[in-house]
Parts: structure tokens; C-alpha cells; sequence
């Protein structure tokens, strides 16, 4: 320091205020007199984990409210939600018209029964519309929460909030809270226009639901996959950009990963069973099928696929659409009728047995043998036994989730960042 | 009187510079507290670091006997921080906005609405509260971000650059504002390069550079402590022989340089206090120097800062 610094001299007179005396053997918030009438505000609860817990909740509401004045002010929230009705009730009733045009004249062919034939009108519309609805949470889920925080950063409201006893959970769950809620709307407004398949038959309250469990656990998952991202990113553009990235990768990357998989590894792509010889380079079985886990396309295939005991049109779209990569049900041509016989199949050590299958034993690579409805029996989607993959995914995005929350806190917490990753502050000698 | 915010020390180190090196600072409460310095000083380091949105690498700071560090949460109920860049949230009314920040610092319901009112006033936003944020003009949310310190009812407020890109009318009424929450009881610490603006208001300043402090003290104490080592203008009467004059307060040995400006003025470059100086003009007159203007150059904070800032950097190629 320059020798021409003065030592402070402290203030003798400071005309405007009166003096106020200061207890000095508490620490913090000392007053004894206020000028204006407003008391002390008592220190926080310590150790208290009810009033912890409320303070919490209160913390919470206060940022998820704040989000949703902005996000519903206004008509255009509701606009939107108009037009996305507008949009779904439109798409399934052309989906509608294309089914019942092609299952009528199939059922007309094969003698089969007109009610029938409505069932699978019913699954073929369920599946466009959880497919759209799926495809709606990808897209928006991210997109409302991949600003979350680094919005705040580049408007420079961040700091400001920081500054306030609000804790970083309460700022990334408030965030993802409000973020979610619109998108929960737009899901919970489809329920009733979903409910139109039960008009038709085929699809079970069942199906339904698993369809919505999928939609909700997808769109929390890639709300803090949102959240993550903009939380580690400086500015909003960034991580948007990369947010949508990850989205892609998640959806189409990992199916094309499958794909390449499978083919390489010689995986038939007309029974979609493992013929082991066939594969070509080091690549070898069937891709692991923790691949499709966080593709919410994949899960919602499994459930649409499921209602269809394996074998719609949507679960042999899958099939060409991946050149028999990814294999869902039985992949043969023309109307199959389901039979109330347990089928007897072996592949390549997936499960067999449906809706209308009792449990079937199964050996690994046997031979297929063919069952009483003449059909091999209906592997589901990937091969795998129904309800067997889908919770799986739903587990696994619940993981993911937990982890990219906590993840997020820390870095929205603006002293304790990395606490782990840093290394302890050194001392100046 | 106990001071309300102390650092020892305080160091933050970022990757290739020294932001703030060993800080020291002692605000009184009561005090409206000025910390001048250039850019890239530490200014806004230490108030960040104040404000709980910073580590610091080493030292320690306290607010209201709170250790920032160790109790972050704590301290950010007696503080209230505006940084120095702050934006403002879209679709958001004047009142959601003081009741978001109330939510935060979780003030019950029934108090925060009686409160914002009461603030709104304070600030004199009163009939913007169901303006749009994002609408009111620049100087009106410079007040509305004060006010959203003040939702706790803070003891000490953190206030970095408040005045920047005002108007001059905006300043002079975020001056009076400020004079008004002193008046209150609050501690204010207030960071500035804006040198005048400070000069009126704070009752003591720190100069700061190179995150160290400089001078520290009462504006008054820091300018009657350098002024002297500054420079004294002597006007003598037109006639006299001003190089006679001018060689007799050479001769004082206080007197450094001394020289004749063009209009006739003698400039002297003086060490010593106020005595001295009475001593010198005596002197001067009692040699027949026929003296009417005796006094100090004007020295302002701008000029004193100059004065401080450049000693700091003599010291410094010293070393």
C-alpha cells in the first residue's frame, strides 16, 4: 500500500441520523430501535425441518408464479392451446379416415368382422395421437426450460436473486415447475380428445394411461434436460441450440445408432430375431437396449405397440421405417387376427405373450415355432416382453432427472458451485 | 458508533489477475459509504463478494457481525444488494415484481402488500403499480430495482453504480432518495467512478485501485490531509514585482516549486498543513508582499482521486 493512506478516522458527527446503539454481545441483526416501524425479520429457522420445508414451498411457489404470470398473461397462451386442439382433433381424424379406409377394405378381404376391423381404426388414431402429443412434449418441454436460467443471466436478473435468502433448489424446481405446468396443460386438454379411441375399441383405459405416464415422466425428463443446459450455458441462443441438439440425438441419434447396431451385427430385419451368422464386423448381439431408453419416441412405441398386442400398423412402420432394425411385433403383411390361445414362440431370448397370450416359456435361440394362430408369437417392441421396456425408460429418465436437478442447483448456486470439483481456497501468505 | 461492514483482507484471485488484493475496509453504521476507484478497480468484486455472490480467495468480510462466508443465507437477510448491470423481468407488473422479491425473502402475505405500497411511495412509483416493468423508463427502474432491496427492510445496502446511465434529474432524485434512506437508519455502501456524485452525498469514501485501498475516510478528512501536499495559488497586486514575490516563497523550504502563471497568479507546490500555510502567508505579508488572494487550488474528489490513483502507481514502480 502507498504510505500516503490515512488511517480512518471515524465519523464524529453525522447530522441527518440519530445514534443508535448497537448490542455488541449479539451478533447479525442488532438493532435495539428502527427509525421506520417495520420490525426486525426474525432469523432463519435453524434445524427445523416442518418450517424448513414450508419456507421451502413458499420459495418455490414464488418463482413458479412469477414464471407463469409471464408465461399466461395475456391471450396467447390460450391461443395457442386452442390452436394445438384444433391441430390434434384435425390429425386424428384424418388418421382416422386413412385407417378406416384401409382396415374396411382389408376386413372386407379376409371376411373378418366389421367390429374388428374398428378396433384396430381405435389403435391406428391412438397411435397417431400419443405419437403427436409425444412429439409436442419433445419439442416444448426443452424449449420452455432451456431459457430457464440463462435468461436470467443475460437479463441480469441472476444476481439480484441470489442476493435474496431464496435457495438454488427453490429457483431450478420453481423454474421446471412453471415450465411443466403449461406443458401439462396442453397434455391434460388432449385427455379428452384421446378419449375418442374408446369410441372405436381395441385400446384399453390401460393403454391410455401408460401413454400419459410416458408423456408426463418424458416431458419432466427433457424439462430438466432443458434446465441443465441453461444453466451451464452463458447465453439462451447456446442453450437452445444445444438443448436441441441433445433432443436430436436422443430421438433420431439413437435410433440410427440401433440401427447400425443391429445391421452390423446381422440382426434379421424380417423377424427381427438374431440369426448370428449374418453379422458382419467386431459388432455382435443385439444393441443394448439401454440405447433407446431416453428416446421418448421409443417408450411411447412400446405402448402404442403394446395396445396392439404387437401387431399394428404403427408397430410394422417402425420396422421398414428402420429397415427391420428396430423390430416391433410380427412385421408380416395384411391383417393378423389375435388369438385367445397362448402362442408359443422362442426368439432370441425376448419375451413372447401378449394381451391375448398367456406367459410363455422361452428358450434362447431355438427355432421359432409358430403358434395356434398362425403367427410367431408377438414379440414387442425391440424385442421384449410388454410393459418391460417402457417402465424401464420411465426409471431411467427418473434417474437422469434427479441427477440434471441437483446438477442444476449447484451450478444456479452462486458461491457454492462445484464444491466438490474445487480445490479449497488458499490462504494468501 | 460500531461498524456494520467490515473486511480484513479481503482477496480474490481470478485466473491471471488479482481482482481484489488484501481490502480493508470499515463502513460505520449510519454511514452512506462512497468506494471510488477506476475501472477495473475491485469495486464490484468486493460488493459482490459482500453480497454473498462471490467467494472470496481469502480474507474476511462481515455485515452486521455476519461472516458472509460462513453464513451466506444469513447475512443476505440484512443486506440488500442492486448490482451494477440489472435487467428487469418481461410481463411483469410493478407490484408482482416488489411481491416476487417479498416471496423470496418469504415476508407473509398480509405485510407484503401493505409494504409495497409503502415502498412504491418511498421510491415514488406510487402510480406505476400496474405498469408493465419493462415500460418504465430507465430512471424509474433504477428506483424500482432500489426498492426490491428494500423488501426486507435491510440493514445495509449495496449499491454498485446505482447511478449510471441517469440523467442528471434521475441522479439528483436517486441522490435524494438516497439521503432518505440514510435518514431511515440504513448503512450504504455505494460504489461510483462518477467522482462529484459522491462528493455530496457520502459522508466517507474509499479509494480504491488495483483492489487496494488507497485512501480511506471522511471526504473532508482525505482532502485536508493531501490538499497540502497539493498546491496553493497566491494572487498578489498588479505592480508589484512578481518575481520578487515568487523568489520569496521559494525561499520557504515547505515550498516545493513555485511559478508564475499567465494570468499573473503564483502557483505553489506547498508541504505542510493548515498552520504552515498561515505561517507562509504571514510571512509573505510581513516582507511587504501585497497579498489578495491566498488559497487552496480547488481540489475536488475528481482531482484528489487523480492525486491518489497516480501516487499508487509511483509507489508501485518503486517497488
Amino acid at each position: 500500500m502507498s504510505d500516503n493512506v490515512p488511517m480512518r478516522d471515524a465519523p464524529a458527527e453525522l447530522p441527518e441520523v440519530e445514534e443508535r446503539s448497537v448490542d455488541p454481545t449479539l451478533p447479525g441483526a442488532v438493532r435495539t430501535h428502527v427509525v421506520n416501524e417495520k420490525p426486525l425479520q426474525p432469523r432463519r429457522p435453524r434445524r427445523n425441518p416442518i418450517r424448513a420445508i414450508r419456507s421451502g414451498t413458499s420459495q418455490i411457489v414464488a418463482v413458479a408464479l412469477k414464471e407463469l404470470r409471464g408465461r399466461v398473461r395475456g391471450r396467447r397462451a390460450f391461443v395457442v392451446l386452442t390452436f394445438y386442439l384444433l391441430f390434434l382433433g384435425g390429425f386424428a381424424w384424418a388418421w382416422q379416415l386413412v385407417a378406416e379406409r384401409a382396415y374396411v377394405q382389408n376386413a372386407a378381404l379376409q371376411g373378418g368382422s366389421a367390429a374388428f376391423a374398428s378396433s384396430l381404426v381405435g389403435q391406428e388414431v391412438f397411435g397417431a395421437l400419443v405419437l403427436v402429443e409425444t412429439l409436442l412434449v419433445v419439442f416444448l418441454a426443452p424449449a420452455f426450460t432451456s431459457g430457464a436460467i440463462s435468461l436470467e443471466r443475460e437479463k441480469q436478473t441472476l444476481d439480484m436473486l441470489a442476493a435474496t435468502p431464496i435457495s438454488s433448489l427453490a429457483i431450478v424446481i420453481g423454474k421446471l415447475v412453471s415450465a411443466l405446468a403449461y406443458v401439462f396443460l396442453l397434455i391434460a386438454a388432449s385427455i379428452p380428445l384421446t378419449a375418442i379411441v374408446f369410441v372405436f375399441g381395441g385400446v384399453g383405459p390401460d393403454d391410455v394411461v401408460r401413454a400419459y405416464a410416458v408423456l408426463v415422466v418424458s416431458a419432466i425428463g427433457l424439462g430438466s434436460l432443458g434446465l441443465f443446459i441453461s444453466a451451464l450455458m452463458q447465453r439462451t441462443q447456446g442453450a437452445t441450440v444445444v438443448t436441441f441438439f441433445m433432443v436430436l440425438f436422443l430421438t433420431l441419434g439413437t435410433m440410427f445408432g440401433v440401427l447400425f447396431w443391429n445391421t452390423m451385427s446381422g440382426v434379421n430385419s424380417n423377424s427381427g430375431f438374431l440369426t448370428g451368422s449374418s453379422g458382419v464386423g467386431p459388432i455382435k448381439g443385439r444393441a443394448p437396449e439401454a440405447f433407446l431408453w431416453f428416446n421418448p419416441f421409443a417408450a411411447q412405441y412400446d405402448v402404442i405397440c403394446g395396445a396392439s398386442d404387437g401387431y399394428g400398423g404403427w408397430c410394422s412402420r417402425l420396422n421398414t421405417v428402420t429397415n427391420g432394425a428396430i423390430t416391433v411385433g410380427s412385421t408380416r403383411s395384411g391383417l393378423i387376427v389375435p388369438t385367445i390361445e397362448p402362442a408359443v414362440g422362442v426368439d432370441d431370448g425376448s419375451g413372447v405373450g401378449g394381451k391375448f397370450g398367456g406367459p410363455v416359456r422361452v428358450l434362447p435361440d431355438q427355432p421359432v415355432t409358430v403358434g395356434r394362430g398362425g403367427f410367431a408369437a408377438d414379440p414387442q417392441p425391440f424385442g421384449l416382453r410388454r410393459d418391460t421396456f417402457w417402465p424401464r425408460s420411465l426409471q431411467a429418465w427418473g434417474v437422469l432427472s434427479l441427477v440434471l436437478i441437483l446438477a442444476s442447483i449447484q451450478l444456479v448456486s452462486p458461491t457454492r458451485r462445484w464444491r466438490l470439483l474445487r480445490r479449497p481456497a488458499r490462504r494468501f501468505a | 458508533m460500531s461498524d456494520i461492514v467490515v473486511t480484513r483482507g479481503l482477496m480474490k484471485r481470478y485466473p491471471g489477475t488479482l481482482a481484489v488484493a488484501g481490502l480493508d475496509l470499515n463502513v460505520a453504521e449510519g454511514e452512506i459509504f462512497g468506494l471510488v476507484g477506476p475501472n477495473g478497480a475491485g469495486k464490484t468484486t468486493t460488493l459482490r463478494i459482500l453480497a454473498t455472490l462471490l467467494r472470496a480467495t481469502s480474507g474476511d468480510a462481515e455485515i452486521a457481525g455476519i461472516d458472509v462466508r460462513r453464513d451466506p443465507d444469513d447475512a443476505r437477510r440484512v443486506l440488500g444488494f442492486m448490482p451494477d448491470v440489472f435487467g428487469v423481468y418481461d410481463d411483469m407488473k410493478v407490484w408482482e415484481y416488489l411481491d416476487f422479491f417479498a416471496r423470496c425473502y418469504g415476508i407473509p402475505a398480509a405485510r407484503r402488500r401493505r409494504m409495497i405500497g409503502d415502498l412504491l411511495d418511498l421510491v415514488d412509483l406510487g402510480d406505476k403499480r400496474d405498469a408493465y416493468v419493462q415500460g418504465l423508463s430507465r430512471g424509474m427502474q433504477q428506483r424500482l430495482c432500489l426498492a426490491h432491496t428494500l423488501v426486507h427492510d435491510p440493514q445495509v445496502l449495496l449499491l454498485d453504480e446505482p447511478a449510471s446511465g441517469l440523467d442528471p434529474r434521475a441522479r439528483v432524485e436517486l441522490r435524494e432518495l438516497l439521503r432518505e434512506l440514510r435518514a431511515l437508519g440504513k448503512t450504504i455502501v455505494i460504489s461510483s467512478h462518477i467522482l462529484p456524485e459522491l462528493e455530496e452525498l457520502c459522508t466517507a469514501v474509499a479509494i480504491v485501485d488495483h483492489g487496494q485501498v488507497l485512501a480511506h475516510g471522511r471526504v473532508s478528512d482525505i482532502e485536508r490531509r493531501l490538499r497540502f501536499g497539493a498546491v496553493l495559488r497566491v494572487r498578489i497586486l498588479t505592480g508589484q514585482d512578481h518575481e520578487e514575490a515568487r523568489a520569496h516563497f521559494a525561499a520557504d523550504p515547505r515550498v516545493a516549486s513555485a511559478t508564475i502563471l499567465d494570468d499573473g497568479q503564483i502557483e505553489l507546490g506547498f508541504r505542510g498543513d493548515d498552520e504552515a500555510a498561515a505561517q507562509l502567508l504571514a510571512s509573505a505579508i510581513g516582507a511587504g508582499i501585497r497579498v489578495t488572494s491566498f488559497a487552496r487550488a480547488a481540489s475536488d474528489l475528481e482531482e484528489l482521486f487523480l492525486q491518489v490513483t497516480s501516487g499508487q502507481a509511483r509507489t508501485e514502480q518503486v517497488a
